[in-house]
């Protein structure tokens, strides 16, 4: 499997690799993964209570290195935003920016799933609805 | 179902080994395509057919875990978008275990050594669920097929799944090791 240079350059460098503490209650947890694969993939944002922005992002997956580097992007790219926008996130973004062959397509969904599994973690931990959460 | 059928069994999951074999042996000498060197064109063709199905049953059926994958998804229950989150955090924290032996220095072979018997160990216990899992279905065939079976069937191959790839990703770690 030919790996694009930006797949290679996120598995070679991932970027937010870490955890943070999964009881802040302003972290958000997610945690998917496929069986198929045998991926299991770990994502967490940060939340500004007040602003509804995500301040940090982090990652850790066991898996290829598309999904390594799909999960990777995902974290760059949820920082700054708000919960709204993350969750605007489509995998497809992740697939037209890392040149995934369609093999790979799954990756990039599992990286979807992730984020949206983290910002609804996060969102029942704060009982706020995600609206009032992302224009206060 | 075409592979069992192929082979001339009632589709089942669990299957004697030597009977299966027997059956491939047999079926496969019948109509080895050599013996067709001067029938019609159309009936070479069946014995390249017939076969090609034959291989592909046998190489699936043999195999307890390849054989139970095949039987769900001809019951179209494919493996879990969403496995337990019990599992992935079970999972996780394995990979975790490996990942901190794998960044260690020699010292830490031993270690990779007790984390893949340990694996193997805990796969080994899989499979012994397994097989009472398929014995359980097996005789419900004879009334009514528990599908609830099939479900937890295919939840119990998602678990080994990973662990069979944990157990490769240690291996593949411990020969690194070894040819340094």
């Amino acid at each position: 499997m030919a790996y694009s240079n930006k797949v290679l350059d996120h598995y070679n460098h991932p970027r937010n690799v870490g955890s943070m503490d999964k009881s802040d209650p302003n972290v958000g947890t997610g945690m998917v993964g496929a069986p198929e694969c045998g991926d299991v993939m770990k994502l967490q944002v940060k939340v500004n209570p007040e602003t509804g922005v995500i301040e940090d992002a982090k990652f850790k997956t066991f898996g290829c290195g598309s999904a390594i580097a799909s999960s990777s992007l995902a974290t760059e790219w949820l920082r700054g935003r708000t919960v709204d926008e993350a969750l605007a996130i489509k995998n497809t973004d992740i697939v037209n920016e890392l040149s995934l062959p369609p093999v790979k397509i799954h990756c990039s969904v599992l990286a979807e799933d992730a984020i949206k599994a983290a910002i609804n973690d996060y969102k029942t931990k704060s009982g706020v609805p995600a609206k009032e959460t992302a224009t206060a | 179902m075409r592979f069992y059928e192929a082979l001339g069994l009632e589709p089942a999951l669990m299957l004697d080994a030597q009977d299966l074999q027997r059956r491939f042996y047999e079926r496969s000498r019948q109509w080895h395509p050599d013996r067709f060197a001067r029938a019609s064109a159309a009936e070479q063709q069946k014995a390249l057919e017939v076969t090609a199905v034959l291989n592909d049953a046998f190489r699936t059926l043999r195999d307890p875990v390849t054989r139970a994958g095949y039987f769900l998804g001809e019951h179209q229950i494919v493996s879990s978008k969403h496995p337990p989150a019990e599992l992935l955090e079970e999972v996780f924290e394995m990979n975790m275990a490996l990942d901190e032996l794998r960044s260690g220095d020699e010292s830490a072979r031993a270690n990779l050594v007790e984390a893949r018997d340990r694996f193997v160990i805990l796969r080994n216990e899989i499979d012994h669920g397994l097989s009472a899992l398929f014995t359980q279905y097996d005789k419900s065939l004879h009334g009514n097929p528990d599908e609830s079976l099939l479900l937890a069937i295919r939840g119990v191959l998602d678990r080994r799944q990973y662990v069979a790839n944990l157990i490769r990703d240690v291996e593949k770690e411990l020969n690194v090791h070894v040819s340094n």
